[in-house]
């Protein structure tokens, strides 16, 4: 061994409090070898985000010392980090749409003459970035034709046309398909082997385990183990983000003792699989689709493909993901669904019954109900209360009032009943939803759409964002859902979560049905390749 | 929750109102004249005897009005600067219905012209509302073309097929005894019109506390996307919300007509309807802040036509103190928004 050569990243005693007194960082540290792929994996609100954010300038820390490369620095703004060399590829790619991605590299470091900006001089030394990592882009073409993967790839010559030599990336395969996610990962090795820095947030375990050659694990605000990842494995690694809570080795789930018996009701307990798996008996009846739809075509959301000559069922009991790259015609098959969007031909039908007609609350008395992909946007008014919340849509419900005015006394009775239920901590049922972790938003979305014993529950990434906790009540609650005889139809980008939970898995291709699966045949690599189109 | 609310809305108003009121002491010293001498002039000239109060709350009662018409209209996301044209469209069909030959008893003929003069209004909030609602027009540019049409088609009728030829002035003919509210004798101007206007702010209470319309104008305003994503008919909200706020402008120019002027003056209004803004925003967008704001306007204005007889000070000098107390209540509001979003 030679003398160690000084740490690319060593972050120590890091404190960083936000308004109201939350600790997001209560003496985290970090040691990041030169050269190397590091990751740093914690629970939801673990302080990794912030812990990135104290690294790029974005928040400077209360108490702390941080080194780049040896030497004690202070990062006051995200503008000293890129001096420093530090890029960040965030979780939400921020691209100016109008602008060209040649331009969009360049932004705020423009090369130029007499005001007017050198743009060939700009794709040379882009392309030269990109030969070396091997990455091929359409620098002239506009932004938003590019899809995630390439969007992502785009920030990442940025980052290093601003000579980052240090790369912070946020969750970056989140919404990639499993092979464009190990190109990814081949690009980040050729980077490392080039001398260059990376450090992945990350939440998925096996990709830490199969990519980085260290780990930093978080949790509440602290760094509780810094190991190699040739040291470790998957179940260590839970147990250290998990802390306490974690249970003995394969244990379906950890609880809370307080609200153990949340989302569940006598009726609803026992294992669902013995209601739902039918006998695979080739002489027996198939039961009626509960959800059918047939050659649906459905007009684009915004740009994208729409949806093209679509034909699914739904099954009572069953849990049917739709699996599928960002923008291959989700939206618009769940809003042909719920009722928030008509398709231009084609049927969707609840039990037989023809629902084109029908608008949202129409479907929803029919025993529609849906869980929102955007639970902050779509989900939840965030200055409503808990109780004005429980109500959103079912305002003219005869339960609530008489259909004109709202009964106060009933509709609080119902939330603090919710709150109870489904062990959602808040100050009460007056409080607004905007003061709730995202996790308790997330309950509250999901208690609403359980509310009434739903027969079709359409649920989109509906653990986007949870910590492993909350993800694990929200599919216990969509089996239980399908314990009861609901059917479920997920549209989820985790591919994990898609083959976790699903009975069969659709894959969505350029708005077209790519392929169906059973749980029998999913996996990784065939869904990965159906996502793709391949 | 609400009561705590209020109270730091009343906290702000109050902290605003003390900055206006150093403002305009600052413009009155700067330009020689005595500021305790005229703030005091204008702070008797709005509550400093009976007679004052009443004459604050007479000019309150159109500012309450159309400052409830904004706020319904703002709760459900949409910025109403058309309260001004439908205040003259609102005032013109009180007018018309209060003239008409009718010998129909008083408790028949003023309800009558009140209504036509809020079914006016309330057109008049459709159109932008159904344009916003269906085709995305956004409401700011068609309120703001909806006045231009307003004024200028009341200019027309008032000099052309209504006018009253008995008389010099751009006017109707008066409206008739039974269609007149009642108001006191004396040249206070204070009518039943003002507690119309509290009755309305009642109502508006109500419909945002305790009924399904009101919870679905504040989910469309606040949330729209989940709004819609949970079935609430977002146009239709729209439109009814601005169909509301539209009778309530048109109300307040009816009340004007009917409990003040007694016929319609071509372009009556001093601009109640781009004030109403203002009342609106520092009355915190409740009906009853609403309320106070607007009797605080109504003072300002009272007193500012006082002070000036007695001090020679101009009355644009409340005009600073408004404008002043507007913008610290608007960047009060501005940073609010921007926490929000963070």
């Amino acid at each position: 061994m030679t003398a160690p050569a000084p740490l690319a990243v060593h972050m120590e005693g890091i404190v960083v409090h936000y308004p109201g007194g939350v600790a997001a960082n209560a003496g985290a540290s970090l040691a990041v070898a030169a050269s190397s792929l590091h990751a740093v994996i914690g629970e939801n609100g673990a302080g990794k985000t912030t812990l990135m954010h104290v690294l790029y300038g974005r928040r400077p820390p209360d108490r702390g010392r941080i080194r780049i490369a040896g030497s004690e620095t202070r990062i006051p703004s995200a503008a000293a980090a890129i001096r420093l060399g530090i890029g960040m590829v965030s979780q939400h790619t921020t691209v100016v749409p109008a602008l060209s991605v040649i331009e969009n590299i360049i932004l705020g470091a423009e090369p130029q003459v007499a005001g007017l900006i050198r743009l060939r001089l700009a794709i040379a030394r882009a392309q030269a970035i990109a030969e070396r990592l091997g990455i091929e882009l359409p620098w002239t073409a506009a932004s938003d034709r590019l899809s995630v993967a390439e969007r992502q790839k785009a920030e990442l010559v940025k980052a290093l046309y601003r000579g980052a030599r240090i790369l912070i990336l946020d969750e970056p395969t989140s919404a990639l398909a499993p092979q464009e996610a190990d190109t990814l990962f081949d690009v980040l090795r050729g980077l490392v082997a080039n001398g260059g820095t990376v450090l992945l947030v990350t939440h998925k375990l096996q990709e830490v385990l199969a990519h980085a050659q260290s780990v930093t694990v978080l949790r509440e605000g602290r760094t509780v183990a810094e190991l190699a990842t040739a040291d470790t494995y998957a179940e260590e690694l839970l147990a250290l983000m998990l802390g306490q809570r974690a249970g003995p080795a394969g244990a379906p789930l950890v609880r809370a003792p307080d609200d153990s018996l949340a989302y569940e009701t006598p009726w609803q307990r026992g294992p669902h699989s013995e209601m739902r798996r039918a006998p695979a008996d080739p002489l027996q009846v198939r039961p009626m689709p509960l959800l059918e739809c047939s050659n649906l075509r459905v007009r684009a959301a915004d740009r994208g493909p729409g949806l093209c000559d679509v034909t699914l069922e739904v099954l009572p009991g069953e849990i049917l993901g739709i699996a599928g790259i960002d923008g291959s015609g989700q939206q618009e098959l769940v809003e042909a669904v719920v009722g928030l969007r008509s398709p231009a031909s084609g049927h969707v039908r609840l039990e037989g019954e023809e629902l084109a007609s029908l608008d949202v609350n129409a479907r929803r008395e029919r025993g529609v109900t849906y869980i929102p992909g955007d639970r902050q946007a779509e989900g939840l008014v965030l200055d409503f209360s808990i109780e004005e919340n429980l109500l959103l849509g079912r305002q003219r419900d005869r339960r609530f009032g008489g259909g004109r005015h709202i009964d106060g006394s009933v509709t609080g009775a119902t939330a603090a009943d919710v709150i109870r239920r489904h062990g959602i901590r808040a100050a009460g049922t007056r409080a607004p939803a905007f003061s709730l972790s995202g996790g308790n938003q997330q309950k509250l979305v999901v208690a609403r759409a359980l509310a009434g014993a739903p027969r079709l529950l359409v649920a989109v990434q509906p653990t986007r964002g949870l910590d492993v906790t909350a993800t694990r009540r929200v599919h216990e609650a969509l089996r239980e859902a399908a314990g009861r005889g609901a059917g479920v139809l997920l549209v989820s980008l985790d591919l994990d979560e898609i083959l976790d939970l699903s009975d069969r898995v659709a894959v969505l291709y350029a708005g077209r049905i790519a392929g169906v699966l059973d749980r029998s045949e999913a996996d990784q690599r065939a869904v990965g390749r159906l996502m793709l189109g391949t | 929750m609400h009561a705590s609310g209020f109270q730091t809305g009343l906290r702000h108003t109050a902290s605003a109102l003390g900055l206006g009121v150093a403002a305009a002491a600052g413009a009155i010293w700067v330009t020689g004249g005595s500021p305790v001498e005229a703030l005091t002039a204008l702070a008797t000239g709005a509550a400093g005897s009976p007679e004052a109060l009443l004459r604050s709350l007479a000019k309150a009662t159109p500012l309450l009005l159309s400052g409830l018409a904004v706020a319904v209209a703002l709760r459900c996301g949409l910025f109403n600067i058309g309260a001004e044209g439908q205040i003259l469209v609102g005032g013109l069909a009180a007018a018309w219905v209060g003239g008409m030959d009718w010998d129909a008893p008083a408790w028949v003929h003023a309800p009558a012209a009140l209504l036509a003069g809020a079914l006016a209004g309330a057109a008049w909030g459709a159109v932008p509302g159904i344009l916003r609602g269906w085709r995305g027009t956004h409401e700011v540019i068609v309120t703001i073309m909806m006045n231009y049409i307003a004024i200028h088609l009341t200019h027309y009728l008032v000099n052309g097929p209504l006018r009253d030829p008995t008389t010099m002035a751009v006017a109707t003919r008066p409206v008739h005894e039974a269609a007149r509210l009642w108001s006191l004798p004396g040249g206070t101007q204070f009518s039943a019109g003002f507690f119309l206007a509290l009755a309305a702010a009642a109502a508006v209470a109500v419909m945002f506390g305790r009924s399904a319309l009101g919870y679905e104008i504040r989910a469309v305003g606040q949330g729209p996307r989940a709004a819609r994503a949970a079935g609430v008919p977002v146009a239709l909200t729209m439109v009814r919300a601005m169909c509301i706020s539209g009778a309530l402008a048109g109300l307040a120019g009816a009340v004007e007509v009917l409990g003040v002027h007694r016929r319609f003056f071509d372009a009556f209004s001093p601009g109640y309807g781009f004030d109403s803004i203002a009342v609106a925003l520092l009355g915190g967008l409740s009906a009853w802040g609403v309320t106070l704001s607007s009797v605080l306007f109504g003072g300002l204005a009272a007193g500012s036509v006082y002070m000036e007889g007695w001090t020679a000070t101009p009355r644009q000098v409340a005009g600073v103190v408004q404008a002043v107390v507007i913008v610290a209540a608007g960047s009060r509001l501005l940073r609010q928004r921007r926490r929000d979003e963070e």
